[in-house]
């Protein structure tokens, strides 16, 4: 699964177009969305259960240190 | 409390598909594969209540040992009756959570829905989702807090694929 963007780092172009913006005006990262949305579907999905699978090992692991 | 099974989402998909039901995702996995970057842990899906259709998700329900998740501990199942009057079925499964609903939104069902939706190429799988613009409205519709937290992110996201269909950069 491509990883998501990560910021350009380096001398700016002057004559490159501006970046677009990294949130909207109201708070939402804006970097995710596009990112989400270069994804598949079935990619898509496959994040989700990812994240499902971490909140799982991080709360296994919380339980086990306790 | 013994911890739940965590979601499967394509495995609860498969056993739903391979059963023949009519169905359609909706909530926050709907919003997901539509390209919206929301963590949800179980998986909603609105169901057709025609009677052969009841008859295919209750051999799914028993497939996957559903129960409701019932605050007090009690093991309850799913039947027919429960499918066929209540509103929200709060299900776990031996593939994680399961939430059944008989409508959505406003009074919505799945034949009012059924023309609002779209269809994705899971491996396999091929599964009817709830369009994006009308999981914002249900969203809208049901005004708690968890789904005023999410709706700017669904927002934007219609937004965003509506310059990609237009060809715009975003």
């Amino acid at each position: 699964m491509p990883e998501p963007p990560r910021p350009r780092s380096g001398p700016a172009d002057p004559a490159a177009r501006p970046d677009p913006p990294a949130e909207s005006p109201d708070g939402v990262d804006l970097t995710l969305i596009r990112w989400t949305l270069s994804l598949t579907p079935l990619q898509r999905l496959e994040l989700l259960q990812d994240w499902v699978d971490g909140l799982a090992e991080l709360r296994h692991g919380r339980a086990t240190e306790d | 409390m013994a911890e739940p099974p965590r979601t499967s989402f394509l495995g609860l998909l498969r056993v739903l598909l391979h059963h023949g039901i009519d169905f359609l995702v909706v909530g926050g996995v709907a919003a997901q594969l539509a390209g919206a970057p929301i963590l949800t842990l179980d998986l909603d899906v609105l169901y057709d209540k025609s009677p052969g259709n009841l008859d295919r998700l209750l051999a799914a329900l028993r497939e996957i040992k559903a129960r409701y998740r019932d605050p007090a501990g009690r093991h309850i199942e799913p039947d027919r009756e429960k499918l066929e009057t209540l509103r929200m079925h709060l299900l776990l499964t031996e593939l994680g959570a399961l939430d059944l609903l008989g409508e959505i939104g406003a009074g919505l069902d799945f034949q009012a829905l059924a023309g609002r939706t779209v269809s994705y190429q899971l491996g396999e799988a091929r599964v009817r989702i709830l369009e994006l613009a009308a999981v914002i409205e249900t969203k809208e519709h049901a005004n708690r807090a968890k789904d005023r937290a999410v709706l700017p992110v669904l927002r934007q996201t219609l937004a965003m694929k509506a310059a990609l269909d237009r060809d715009e950069e975003i």
